[in-house]
């Protein structure tokens, strides 16, 4: 059984997980903020058994997992959380401050700094920073145009081969490319894990109704200190339609490497956007594992978005912007 | 965020006193007339507000460097969120989804027919395998959702346009035209969807579309305020109809056409 370090803040939080957690479980998760000692007892991360490489093309008749994430989504329709509509005010405040003081000390003519997950939060595993495409970078964009696939089409073909085709379309020429010219050998291995990704994400990832609004690499860009710092961040997918107020938005996340606390924690980090951009954040987050076929389901909690708020303050405050 | 924006959409537009726009609107006109004068034989020269931003931001060199346009999901994304939301603002869709999807086998239909009115964005669509079809459409989708989820259509009243740009050709010179680019138009409100960073020149760009709607209409009368939105972080930015924004406008388009990167004064 896997565990993470994860902030004392949000180690409150519980945290439904694809083996380990139980549907009614989540049903009887609060949609408010539980008072400070009155919380639940994390419920450990469960990894599945790594499962093998399925043959191409074929889905499991009843999505199974899929199913299970998308009843953890939905929840009690009856107990979505209401937030303080003062939160995104003061998480911005908190973050405005920090930003100029950023500023401050880069100097108002500095570039914009341009800060994302990567940046904020580390890189995900096997990502190296200005060497180029990685081969877990290049299984990243090639499972996430998988993703989308599955999202709207719910079936999928030959997975490099449609994956392909996606970020050909999508204007990736010089991965496609670079794909493209790699050995027999290695393609033949890269086809071979995007499969076993591929089968993996037809289990998990749910089929929605049109009426669910699911929308894929929805970018959220949040202005600081006039512009001079810009979070930004893409969910890989978004579902639920926004209303004044109530928080009624669901958000997925799709990780091929890993580890999973630091792709948990981008989640919340894109949560923290999202509440900057409309005023209240994503009610419930789910992140899918691709490579692991592992998959968890947890309640946005305002602890979670002013745990990050901090670790974003902290950052700008030492970070490497200089 | 609907509700906000719906309410500065429908909101009434502030007064303006009539000579002191006439009187800009004549300034404008006699700024535009020197401008196409003066580019007589030079070629024609179409202004929108990306030439306006890419002036203001002294950034005109790099888009010169900028690669040939190729139609990409991204760049495909915007035409094709345009018609699904227009399918479901007439009712023939009921989400995004089914809209875009509806467009796309538009696409393949005409191609497939024959029909005249294709055009080269339909002929891009139509000759892409299946994975490339839904890696657009999933783009357009998005873009829709974020569009057709911003603001509450019932409220906007009619009429209602959405997605038609609007040229104005100078009367002096063939060779030069302006474009107005909103993404919905109400008779008080262009509603202009924005994408990038937040920049200075944004007030420019959209008193470009002031400017044209102004020599557009009969009589002088004042068109509508143009309201920016950027759908990233949920910013808007909006523009009354001031004589100063006919001023703005119009050096707007003389900076572009100068080629020149001087600042342009604020109508702010």
């Amino acid at each position: 059984m896997a565990t993470t370090k994860i902030p004392k803040i949000a180690k409150k939080a519980t945290f439904v997980a694809g083996a380990s957690g139980t549907r009614d479980r989540a049903m009887q998760l609060p949609g408010y903020v539980t008072p400070r000692g009155h919380t639940a007892p994390m419920v450990l991360v469960a990894p599945r058994p790594l499962l093998r490489s399925a043959p191409p093309g074929v889905a499991p008749a009843d999505r199974g997992s899929g199913r299970e994430v998308l009843a953890l989504l939905r929840g009690d329709t009856a107990a979505r959380p209401r937030f303080d509509p003062e939160l995104a005010g003061g998480l911005r405040a908190w973050l405005e401050d920090a930003a100029y003081d950023v500023v401050t000390k880069r100097g108002e003519h500095a570039p914009s700094l341009f800060l994302g997950p990567s940046q904020l939060l580390g890189l995900p595993a096997g990502w190296r920073d200005h060497e180029g495409l990685s081969d877990e970078l290049i299984l990243s964009r090639l499972a996430h145009a998988l993703f989308g696939q599955l999202v709207h089409e719910g079936e999928l073909g030959d997975p490099l081969r449609d994956a392909l085709d996606a970020l050909r379309a999508s204007g990736a020429g010089a991965l496609v490319g670079h794909v493209e010219s790699l050995s027999a050998a290695a393609r033949a291995a890269l086809s071979e894990t995007l499969a076993s990704h591929a089968a993996n994400m037809k289990e998990m990832v749910p089929r929605f109704a049109p009426g669910w609004m699911p929308r894929t690499n929805d970018r959220v860009a949040i202005p600081l200190a006039g512009g001079r710092v810009m979070l930004h961040g893409s969910f890989d997918l978004l579902v639920g339609l926004p209303q004044p107020g109530t928080a009624s938005l669901c958000a997925l996340g799709l990780s091929t490497s890993g580890p999973w606390a630091r792709e948990r924690r981008s989640l919340h980090y894109l949560a923290l956007l999202e509440t900057l951009r409309s005023g209240t954040p994503p009610f419930r987050l789910a992140l899918l594992e691709s490579a692991t076929g592992r998959y968890g389901v947890e309640d946005v909690r305002e602890e979670h978005l002013r745990a990050i708020a901090s670790h974003l303050c902290a950052w700008l405050a030492t970070g490497p912007h200089g | 965020m609907a509700d906000r924006l719906t309410d500065i959409l429908v909101a009434p537009v502030t007064a303006v006193d009539p000579s002191s726009w006439d009187a800009a609107l004549e300034e404008a006109k006699g700024i535009l007339a020197g401008l196409a004068v003066r580019r007589a034989g030079a070629g024609p020269f179409r202004v929108t507000g990306h030439e306006v931003r890419a002036a203001l931001c002294g950034d005109a060199a790099d888009h010169a460097e900028q690669p040939p346009f190729a139609w990409s999901a991204h760049t495909a994304r915007r035409a094709l969120g345009l018609a699904a939301v227009r399918l479901l603002v007439a009712g023939g869709a009921r989400s995004p989804v089914e809209a875009v999807r509806a467009r796309l086998g538009e696409s393949s239909g005409w191609i497939r027919d024959g029909d005249p009115c294709a055009s080269r964005l339909d002929r891009w669509v139509a000759g892409l395998s299946p994975a490339g079809r839904t890696a657009v459409g999933a783009e357009a989708v998005t873009w829709a959702t974020r569009l057709w989820c911003a603001l509450d259509w019932s409220a906007l009243g009619s009429p209602l346009g959405i997605g038609r740009d609007r040229w104005w050709d100078s009367p002096h010179s063939a060779l030069l035209a302006l474009r107005s680019r909103a993404e919905v138009r109400t008779d008080r409100t262009n509603f202009v969807v924005l994408s990038g960073p937040r920049r200075e020149s944004v007030r420019a760009e959209l008193a470009l579309v002031t400017l044209v709607e102004s020599l557009r209409t009969r009589g002088g009368a004042v068109p509508g305020r143009v309201v920016g939105w950027w759908p990233d972080s949920g910013h808007l930015v909006r523009v009354e109809p001031e004589p100063a924004v006919l001023t703005l406008g119009a050096e707007a388009v003389a900076l572009v056409l100068a080629g020149a990167d001087a600042p342009v004064r604020s109508a702010a």
